[in-house]
């Protein structure tokens, strides 16, 4: 299931640890809040979140420069239209002291791609909230 | 007759290494792999890092330009987008063409997007919405709405750049250590750091692809 409809039904789960969930785009915030309000490629449907506004439940955050994603790791290694215009999609779970938790990189080694990854992130917001 | 033949080498030796200028940010592009060999993928990502900083921030316009016109579908693609960001308005009509007539689409998607962030030409973008290459209609689409906007994404583009990079700070998120800060910018422009919400609560980051 797509990352940010996996996010949306676990949304209960997230705010009930007082976590916060954001995500990045390495591009500037006109795209950014088409990603965020206009999902194209989730909106409209038939499940259960069909008529939200948007299914984006994580907090957006426009990246124009790539450099927070070059910081993290994930910037320019993942080509794309032949290009390197996006990032190669991570996970990175930080625990209430600061520090990195917990990294996630898609291997696309199952026929869905991204199937568990919200269930492990959750996992680990767990045991970064005790 | 060997000493005047050695103090002959020493000053054309001396006179080429006078000479020799550092590769232009556009040069230093041209020799990135595209695609990069198996063995460069996980080193190389650092070098595109930075030679997109240095195009951006700081490749002379005429080289812009004129790479407009480079063999390297590559080097045409970040020349088009570079002259977008540094919101060169001279170049709508070359990089329009690109749109139009660029054999690689990886050039025509860039050219689109730069046209975005100039504010020019809404026909050309409209065009590349009929583009048989299915990357190029869904940038067109997704960067209509950019021509209407009064903000200029450009500047802000220009903005994050012009913040620089620094090759030790490339990567340096690691498992087990204190989370790098970052800044990014909310929906509305507005600057976020990543140290205003650290060590307050557990933190879920998803640096995701466009569709992701």
């Amino acid at each position: 299931m797509h990352q940010q409809a996996q996010l949306r039904l676990r949304k209960d789960e997230i705010e009930k640890l007082g976590a916060e969930a954001f995500v990045v785009i390495s591009l500037d915030t006109y795209r950014t809040r088409v990603f965020k309000e206009e999902n194209w490629l989730l909106g409209g449907g038939k499940g259960p979140f069909g008529k939200e506004k948007s299914i984006v439940f994580a907090t957006p955050l426009s990246d124009p420069a790539g450099r927070a994603s070059a910081i993290y790791g994930v910037s320019r290694r993942a080509l794309r239209w032949g290009s390197w215009a996006e990032n190669y999609p991570h996970w990175f779970v930080i625990d209430r002291k600061g520090i990195i938790t917990y990294v996630l990189k898609p291997t696309f080694g199952t026929p869905t791609a991204y199937q568990d990854d919200v269930d492990h992130v959750i996992k680990e917001l767990e045991k970064g909230a005790k | 007759m060997n000493r005047t033949v050695l103090i002959a080498c020493l000053l054309l030796l001396a006179t080429t290494s006078q000479s020799a200028e550092p590769p232009s940010p556009i040069e230093k592009y041209r020799k990135l792999e595209f695609p990069p060999k198996e063995e460069n993928f996980e080193e190389g990502w650092k070098e595109r890092v930075i030679a997109d900083y240095e195009v951006i921030n700081s490749a002379e316009l005429p080289s812009l330009r004129a790479a407009l016109k480079d063999e390297d579908p590559y080097v045409r693609a970040i020349a088009a987008y570079a002259l977008g960001v540094r919101s060169d308005k001279a170049s709508a009509d070359a990089i329009a063409e690109l749109v139009k007539n660029d054999k690689e689409y990886v050039v025509r998607i860039r050219a689109v997007e730069a046209l975005a962030l100039l504010k020019m030409k809404p026909e050309v973008i409209e065009l590349a919405q009929k583009d048989p290459e299915p990357g190029v209609p869904f940038v067109a689409k997704l960067v209509a709405g950019q021509l209407k906007s009064e903000v200029d994404y450009a500047a802000q583009i220009r903005e994050a750049y012009a913040g620089g990079i620094q090759r030790e700070a490339i990567g340096s998120a690691a498992l087990g250590k204190p989370a790098p800060n970052f800044t990014a910018l909310t929906l509305d422009g507005k600057p976020f750091e990543l140290s205003s919400v650290l060590g307050k609560k557990p933190i879920a980051i998803y640096f995701t692809a466009f569709d992701g």
